[in-house]
């Protein structure tokens, strides 16, 4: 096989294996994940906008390639034989510095049209209500906190058909996170001392899921989201059930917390990871004790709760004292 | 100047001691290719770790920090130590003989460039066994991460890049002084090989940016060490402060790793072709532009920081726009294809296999500038594949021409073209092979600089073809150095073995340590075409 024709298999096979990968399952990355929520399928409707153009450039691109390769191969000329002794030509050269152009004026206004879409939170005051919920990334957690008070770690619940705005931001001690939940839109930062906003309208009942996207230390990896879309009706009461057993300290806010915000760290099961072991340490006896750790971090162990309202405080010192006290 | 031999005393003559003392441009940027080559090996073992470890979900291989100190390390070393250096040495080694000069304007002042690099370089890989390990919050270093990182590796890294950046200051005030002013007779500015019109900008942006990175490395060090708070919000810093200053470095960086590039590009395909380069002035110039313009688009790596509108719509034009020059120099590249007589020797398949690779890089990159289209894929491994396509695609197939290009100019010695082109080949696939499937993954929703995952099937699949191709672009570099390796006994090259068109084929292979008995004056863009063309008219008559 030539050279020549050998090089031109290889975009060939890419160019299937574009084409084949929307058969494996859903688009199969060929754009990004399948939206749910209309910000997300308006970033998608860009993203194919997009794709016409970069995909005419990229066929227009290498097909001449090729062709040029094989068109104009040497055959048995030899090197002291000249090519055509062409030095350039306005016009073609003016034609392809203005044709670039207005296709990025063709991208970008219909960026710009999409945009107010999906940037602009939604009025509060519009039909169907919204429901706003403080999201906060510490390390390695997502710890949301609810209108009527309500605090969950990792899980977020939300209504489906409902807009729901999300206030994004990190605690002035923490480091810089990025929420990001795919098929909800796109991801934005969540910077110690300032406040983000984004929003989401979840199309249908299901578990969305995301994890952070800004590197944000050790485990970054571990440091996941999801979201919860169920019906309203089910939403409104679980909130409110959840609100008066965190009253009465008798929610799994607790075990949760744990979960999200020491195990990464010291293991499910509190057996130790990262850092020290926690099953069975005589430190867990103690609220208080436990409390300074927490809120001030010890070693390399960051103030993973320097900020927690009491509640929250409550309920990890009770899960830990109930759950690795006792075992060994 | 070099030095008259019979005045070098006689310990600096021996075959060692003279590396050490050389003042010589040649000498000194076959260290730069050398070291950055040996610095490629280490950041590309690196890089084979990283795709072993992620070539499964749930790997247990090289896991958290070892995982985060290998990609920090990974980029920085592949960035400061191979691409922005190996362009040093290219430039070093072919700027004084492209314009006929006999050295560069401060020789001394360019071999402390080169030293200096490499005791950057060595603080960088050494800092892998200081206290805690080596630094790990990624090439960009975001604080506050970066502050509260224990341990020295990141104050190492910081003392390596201020070390890097006085190498690559001393080394750009020298290539624009000797661009300036050392230019042989009738080398006029719309004469000059357009590697070095590339070069002249190279320096020129390392200038305007090298000092921003200085300023934003000394603050962050000073909140590390000295108690300030710069980027410290729990003391009233900015946490966004240090990426803005970052930025207008590090875009910018992008572009001097890139341009040189394309001037190798223009210098070799115009070689194989057997034509003039299409749109001369258009290529020069449209260098220019995509250097004065990354100076205004930084902030597009910082779209989900939360900017306002005006400011995402500005940075999103502003890159938008670097899309046109890099067009035309791909269209221009095309044209030169055009009626040619394409000879493929490796340095082509290269050069033409950067030209395909290099498109996709730029096309993506337009989907990362539409700022709500960055929101979903930022920060994932779609840029991951991006910025690969662009610098290993575009960069490392870029220099790989080059290499092959002018290797025989520096070491008189032909590389074997067969071994040549398999190593080409496996480069290329392995390339694609390992990149490709990285869009599909940022897209599914894999965000970067995470050491595992937890995804079954689709993104797992892609990730097992992923690493699959880095190994087989191992074997592609292992074929180049076994060629590097069997060239001391290559075919002899003679001056010109090209039939090329520029100065430094005027000489012998390898150049005397003065370059030129005498250098023909400059009629054209195009000086030996133009001599060979003349001997052939006298020898008709």
């Amino acid at each position: 096989m030539p050279a020549a024709v050998r090089r031109s298999l290889v975009p060939a096979v890419l160019l299937a294996l574009l084409v084949a990968a929307p058969a494996l399952a859903g688009n199969g990355g060929v754009a990004p994940v399948e939206p749910a929520s209309p910000n997300a399928e308006r970033i998608n409707d860009s993203y194919y906008w997009v794709s016409i153009f970069t995909g005419a450039i990229f066929v227009l691109v290498q097909a001449t390639l090729i062709i040029f390769i094989v068109r104009y191969r040497r055959r048995r000329r030899a090197r002291t034989e000249d090519g055509a002794q062409v030095h350039g030509n306005t016009n073609i050269e003016l034609a392809w510095t203005i044709a670039p152009v207005l296709i990025l004026v063709a991208i970008g206004t219909f960026v710009f049209y999409k945009l107010p879409g999906i940037q602009n939170v939604p009025d509060a005051s519009a039909q169907g209500g919204r429901v706003d919920i403080e999201v906060k990334g510490y390390r390695y957690y997502w710890n949301y906190t609810y209108p009527n008070g309500v605090i969950a770690v990792d899980r977020l619940r939300a209504p489906v058909g409902q807009n729901v705005r999300l206030e994004l931001t990190a605690p002035p001690f923490d480091v810089i996170h990025s929420w990001w939940i795919p098929a909800l839109g796109g991801k934005f930062d969540a910077i110690p001392g300032q406040t983000n906003e984004t929003w989401f309208n979840a199309e249908a009942p299901g578990v969305y899921r995301g994890q952070c996207a800004e590197f944000c230390g050790v485990q970054h990896a571990e440091m996941k989201a999801t979201v919860e879309a169920m019906p309203r009706e089910e939403f409104e009461s679980w909130l409110e059930d959840e609100a008066r057993a965190q009253e009465a300290g008798s929610s799994d806010l607790g075990e949760q917390t744990y979960a999200g915000a020491c195990a990464k760290c010291h293991g499910l099961g509190g057996e130790g990871d990262i850092g020290p072991q926690l099953r069975g340490n005589s430190l867990l006896d103690d609220p208080d004790a436990i409390e300074e750790v927490v809120r001030n971090g010890r070693g390399e162990m960051p103030p993973i709760g320097k900020d927690w309202e009491d509640r929250q405080m409550d309920a990890l010192t009770e899960y830990l004292k109930e759950e690795l006290l006792g075992g060994g | 100047m070099a030095a008259d031999p019979a005045a070098v005393p006689q310990w600096q003559r021996g075959r060692f001691a003279s590396w050490f003392v050389t003042i010589d441009h040649k000498r000194i940027g076959i260290l730069y290719i050398a070291t950055a080559g040996f610095f490629f090996a280490a950041g590309g073992i690196m890089a084979l770790l990283i795709r072993t470890q992620l070539a499964q979900a749930e790997m247990g291989f090289i896991e958290r920090d070892g995982y985060n100190e290998l990609f920090t390390i990974h980029g920085t070393t592949m960035i400061f130590l191979v691409v922005v250096p190996i362009l040093a040495g290219f430039g070093n080694y072919l700027v004084p003989l492209m314009i006929g000069a006999r050295d560069m304007a401060f020789p001394r002042l360019n071999a402390m460039s080169y030293w200096l690099f490499l005791f950057g370089g060595i603080v960088l890989l050494l800092s892998f066994f200081a206290d805690e390990g080596a630094a790990r919050g990624g090439w960009t270093s975001y604080p506050p991460n970066s502050v509260y990182s224990e341990g020295n590796g990141q104050d190492l890294w910081i003392l390596s890049l201020h070390i890097l950046t006085l190498s690559s200051l001393a080394g750009a005030i020298n290539f624009i002084v000797t661009i300036h002013n050392m230019r042989t007779r009738g080398m006029s500015w719309t004469r000059l090989p357009l590697f070095v019109w590339s070069i002249e900008v190279y320096a020129g942006l390392l200038l305007l940016v090298l000092p921003a990175l200085s300023a934003g490395l000394t603050l962050l060090l000073l909140d590390r060490q000295a108690g300030t708070n710069f980027f410290v919000p729990s003391d009233g810093g900015d946490a966004v402060l240090y990426q803005h200053v970052f930025w207008f470095f590090g875009h910018p960086e992008v572009y001097i790793m890139i341009l040189p590039v394309f001037g190798i590009i223009s210098e070799v395909i115009p070689v194989f072709a057997r034509k003039p380069i299409f749109g001369y002035k258009a290529i020069a110039f449209s260098s220019v532009a995509i250097g004065f313009f990354s100076l205004l688009v930084w902030a597009h790596h910082m779209f989900t920081v939360g900017m306002p509108s005006v400011l995402n719509g500005f940075f999103m034009v502003s890159s938008m726009v670097i899309a046109v020059p890099t067009a035309i120099k791909i269209f221009n590249w095309l044209a030169t294809l055009w009626r040619g007589n394409l000879h493929f020797d490796t340095a082509m398949l290269f050069a033409l296999g950067f030209v395909s690779v290099f498109t996709i890089g730029g096309l993506s990159g337009i989907f990362l500038a539409a700022f709500p289209i960055d929101w979903q894929v930022h920060d994932t491994y779609y840029v991951v594949a991006h910025l690969h396509y662009v610098l290993f695609g575009g960069s490392i197939l870029g220099i790989l021409a080059g290499l092959h290009y002018w290797w025989p100019k520096m070491f008189g010695r032909l590389l074997d073209e067969r071994l040549g082109k398999w190593s080409f080949w496996f480069i290329f696939i392995g390339f694609n092979v390992t990149f490709f499937p990285q869009h599909m993954l940022g897209l599914l929703g894999m965000p970067r600089r995470i050491y595992t995952y937890d995804d079954r099937g689709l993104i797992e699949d892609y990730n097992l073809v992923s690493s699959i191709g880095s190994y087989v672009m191992g074997l592609g570099i292992l074929l180049f150095l076994w060629n590097v390796w069997r060239s001391r006994k290559g075919a002899r090259a003679g001056n010109d073995p090209w039939l090329a068109d520029t100065l430094e084929w005027y000489t012998t292979s390898p150049p005397p340590p003065h370059n030129f008995d005498e250098v023909p004056y400059v009629t054209s863009a195009r000086p030996l075409y133009d001599l060979r063309r003349r001997l052939k008219e006298r020898n008709a008559l």
